[in-house]
C-alpha cells in the first residue's frame, strides 16, 4: 500500500526548542535531542496502536529524524504492535523556519488528518501559520511554554489517533485558539501567546528573558499557573484560552503603579512594575508604541523596528485549532471506542478506512 | 545584560570580524602560491563566533584555540604583522616561525594557542581556569572546539573536571558542521553538542553564529558567570565555515552551491552591516573605511611576512626549554 492511501498523520519535532540562551541566565534545562526521539516514539507507538498507518516527519540534521529512524528499524525487528510507517519529508535543511514551513505545507498536500508538534510557543506559532484547518496535538519540549500541553506523549500519540480515526468532528475534540496579527512594513506574522515591545535593537539571541528591557506586552491568554512573559497577565487578570478577547499590560519601569512578581522563566522570578493593565478586544487595530526595538513573538525576539516603520497588532479566534487530548479520551470512552467486546484484546480503532495489513 | 553596545563598541566589533575575513580570505590565495609552508585550516564565515565571545574578554582572560585558530588569535589581539609571519614560517613570527599555522600562541595575550590536537584545548583551559580559581583573579578561561573536538575524550574529561571543579571557564563549540569531511549529524551522536552539558550538570545553550549579537549575548551570559563564580558553561554555535576543512581540500562533501549560498545569505559581516545601519547606529561611511583600513594592514602583513628573513638552523637550539628562575 502506497503512503498516499493511508491514513496519516504528520510530526513536527523542532530540533531547536529547549536550548536557547535561557539556559544560561536561568535555571531551564537543556531539552536534549534523545528526549525528543523518545518522545516521538511513544507517539508512534500510540498511532499504530489506534490506527494510523502513515507518519509524515520533518527531517532534521540534529539528530531526531536519525533516532527515529534507528528506533524504527530497531523496532520493526522485534515483534510488537505495528508502527506507522514512516517517511521523512524530502526537502532542503536550513535549520531556520522556513523548515517548519515547508515541512507543514507538505503535510497539508498529502492529507495529513492531524499534526503532532513536538516544540515550544515558537514552534507552534510557526506551525499555526501554515496549518490552516489541520489539528495540531500540541506537545512541550521545553520548559518555558505556555502554548502546548505538558504531557505525556503516549497519551497525546493516543488522542492524535482519535482524531485521524474520522469517528469525531472536529468541533468535538478541538478547540480553536485566538491569536495575535502583527502586520510590520508590508510583513504579516501571528502570535499565539503574547507580543512583547522590547526596547532591544537586536533580536540577538532572539529568547527574551530580561523584562527590564520590555515596555508592553499583549496576549491572547493568560493563565495563572504558566510561566514566562504571560505569566504576568496570568497573576494580574487571568484571561481564559476561550474568553472572546485578550489583555495587555504596560510597564511603568519609572513610576509604576503596582508590581507583581512573575515567573518569566524556570527559576527566574521577577519583580515586574506595572503602569496600566487593559482588556484587548477582537478585531481593534493597536499600533505598536514605541521608537525603536524589537517585537518578540511567543518569547522570541523577530522584528526589529525602528521610528520610520510602521507596525500594529490586532486580535482574533482564527488561530489553529488544537486537540483536546482530555476530552478526546473521554469521548472515545463515552462512545465506547476503546474497549473491546470480543474476548481478544482491542487491536485498533478502525474508524473510517479499512485497514489491510 | 541587553545587546545594547555603544557606538566605539560595534566599530570595534565590525573590525574584528573584518580584520580575521580578510586575512582569511588572504592566506587563501597566498597559499595556493606555494610560499606557506605546511597545512592551514582557515576561519573565514566564523567570525562573528570569535568576535562575540572574545571582544568581552579582557587581556588577562585565557582562551585555548584549535587547528582553525586564526580568528581566535586575531580576535585576542594579534598583530596582524606577526601573525602572518608566523604562518610563513618566518623568524619574526610571534612563535620565530617554529609553530606555524597550527600552533601560533601569545601567552602574554592569553592566548594558549592554535592546537593541533582536536579537542586539545580542554585540559589547557581548565589548568588555566583553576590557576584563576585558586589566586581569586576572577580571570576566566575560553576553550574553543569544533563538533568533531567534541567528541574527544579531552573535552568530555574537561567538562567534567571544569564542573566537578566549578571552574571559571566557558566552553564554545563551533559547529560548522563538519568534522574535517564527515558530517555532525552523522557523528555526533546526541545531535546537539549543548545536549551534553546536562550529562555534566553545566548549562549549555544553543546560538546562531551567523549573528554577532547572538554570540555576544550568550558569551556576556556565559562569561559573568563563570567571571562572578557561577561555574562553567557550555555554548553550542552553530555555524559554517567557507572554505575547506584545510587549504587544497577538494570538499566532495559538500553540496555544489553550499558555500555560495552561505557567502549570499549568511554571511556575519554583511548581516551586522545591514543591522547597524538600519538602525542608523554606524554609518555605510564609517565601515567602509574600516574595510579600506583592513585592506591595507592585511596587504602590510603579507608584505611584511614575505620579506621577513627565515629561521637558521641555530635556531632549532633555541626556546626548547623553559626556565623557571
Amino acid at each position: 500500500m502506497r503512503l498516499g492511501q493511508k491514513r496519516l498523520v504528520g510530526i513536527v519535532a523542532n530540533p531547536e526548542s529547549g536550548c536557547d540562551v535561557r539556559r544560561l541566565v536561568s535555571c531551564a534545562s537543556v531539552f536534549p535531542t534523545s528526549e525528543k526521539v523518545s518522545m516521538v516514539v511513544r507517539v508512534l507507538a500510540a498511532l499504530g496502536s489506534f490506527g494510523v498507518q502513515g507518519v509524515l516527519m520533518m527531517p532534521d540534521k540534529s539528530g531526531i529524524a536519525a533516532g527515529v529512524l534507528r528506533a524504527t528499524l530497531s523496532h520493526s525487528a522485534r515483534a510488537g504492535d505495528p508502527w506507522p510507517e514512516v517517511q521523512f519529508l524530502e526537502q532542503r535543511i536550513e535549520h531556520t523556519a522556513d523548515d517548519t514551513r515547508f515541512a507543514v505545507r507538505a503535510m497539508l498536500t498529502a492529507g495529513v488528518r492531524a499534526i503532532v508538534v513536538l516544540g515550544g510557543d515558537g514552534t507552534h506559532r510557526v506551525v499555526a501559520s501554515e496549518c490552516g484547518a489541520t489539528p495540531l496535538v500540541t506537545l512541550s519540549t521545553g520548559t518555558n511554554n505556555a502554548f502546548p500541553d505538558l504531557r505525556e506523549a503516549t497519551i497525546a500519540g493516543i488522542a492524535a489517533g482519535l482524531c485521524a480515526s474520522g469517528e469525531f468532528d472536529s468541533s468535538e475534540i478541538c478547540r480553536r485558539n485566538k491569536r495575535l496579527n502583527i502586520c510590520f512594513d508590508g510583513r504579516h506574522e501571528i502570535a499565539l501567546v503574547e507580543v512583547a515591545v522590547c526596547r532591544n535593537r537586536n533580536i540577538g539571541s532572539r529568547a527574551l528573558w530580561n523584562p527590564e528591557d520590555v515596555s508592553e506586552i499583549f496576549v491572547t491568554f493568560a493563565e495563572c499557573d504558566s510561566i514566562g512573559l504571560s505569566s504576568i497577565v496570568g497573576l494580574l487578570r487571568p484571561t481564559s484560552r476561550d474568553a472572546t478577547e485578550g489583555c495587555s499590560v504596560r510597564f511603568n519601569h519609572e513610576n509604576p503603579v503596582s508590581w507583581v512578581s512573575a515567573p518569566i522563566a524556570p527559576g527566574l522570578i521577577k519583580h515586574m512594575p506595572i503602569g496600566s493593565v487593559r482588556s484587548l478586544p477582537l478585531g481593534q487595530q493597536i499600533p505598536i508604541d514605541a521608537d525603536y526595538g524589537t517585537i518578540a513573538l511567543d518569547g522570541e525576539r523577530e522584528i526589529e523596528f525602528t521610528a520610520e516603520d510602521n507596525a500594529y497588532l490586532s486580535l482574533d479566534m482564527n488561530g489553529p485549532l488544537t486537540v483536546d487530548v482530555r476530552n478526546t479520551l473521554e469521548l472515545a470512552a463515552e462512545r465506547g471506542l476503546l474497549a473491546s467486546r470480543t474476548s481478544h484484546p482491542p487491536t485498533h480503532i478502525k474508524g473510517d478506512q479499512q485497514d489491510d495489513y | 545584560m541587553t545587546t545594547e553596545l555603544n557606538k566605539e563598541m560595534l566599530l570595534r566589533a565590525y573590525r574584528m570580524m573584518r580584520r580575521i575575513r580578510d586575512f582569511e580570505e588572504r592566506v587563501h590565495v597566498e597559499f595556493a602560491t606555494g610560499e606557506i609552508p605546511g597545512f592551514v585550516h582557515l576561519y573565514a564565515g566564523e567570525e562573528a563566533s570569535a568576535t562575540g565571545v572574545i571582544l568581552q574578554l579582557r587581556k588577562e582572560d585565557y582562551v585555548a584555540s584549535t587547528h582553525r585558530g586564526h580568528g581566535h588569535c586575531i580576535a585576542k589581539g594579534m598583530a596582524l604583522r606577526s601573525m602572518m609571519a608566523e604562518i610563513y614560517g618566518k623568524k619574526t613570527g610571534i612563535c620565530g616561525g617554529k609553530g606555524g599555522s597550527m600552533h601560533v600562541a601569545d601567552l602574554d595575550l592569553g592566548m594558549m594557542g592554535a592546537n593541533g590536537i582536536v579537542g586539545g584545548g580542554g585540559p589547557l583551559i581548565c589548568g588555566a581556569a583553576l590557576a584563576a580559581k585558586v589566586k581569586k583573579t576572577d580571570n576566566v578561561a575560553v576553550c574553543f572546539f569544533g563538533d568533531g573536538g567534541s567528541n574527544q575524550g579531552t573535552i568530555l574529561e574537561s567538562l567534567n573536571l571544569a564542573s566537578v571543579l566549578q571552574l571559571p571557564a566557558i566552553f564554545v563549540a563551533e559547529n560548522n558542521g563538519y568534522a574535517e569531511a564527515t558530517a555532525s549529524r552523522w557523528a555526533v551522536a546526541t545531535g546537539n553538542i549543548a545536549d551534553r552539558g546536562a550529562g555534566f550538570g553545566m548549562p549549555a545553550a544553543i546560538v546562531d553564529g551567523h549573528d554577532f549579537f547572538a554570540v555576544y549575548e550568550a558569551a556576556g551570559e556565559a562569561i559573568q558567570r563563570a567571571r562572578s563564580g557561577g561555574g562553567p558553561s557550555l555554548i553550542e554555535v552553530k555555524v559554517n565555515r567557507y572554505f575547506g576543512h584545510f587549504e587544497g581540500d577538494q570538499q566532495t562533501y559538500r553540496g555544489p552551491d553550499e558555500v555560495k549560498k552561505l557567502r549570499e545569505t549568511k554571511d556575519c559581516l554583511l548581516l551586522f552591516r545591514g543591522r547597524v545601519t538600519k538602525q542608523n547606529l554606524l554609518t555605510e561611511k564609517e565601515l567602509d573605511q574600516i574595510d579600506e583600513e583592513v585592506r591595507n594592514e592585511v596587504e602590510d602583513a603579507v608584505a611584511f611576512a614575505k620579506q621577513a628573513p627565515k629561521p637558521q638552523p641555530s635556531d632549532l637550539l633555541t626556546d626548547v626549554y623553559v626556565a623557571y628562575a
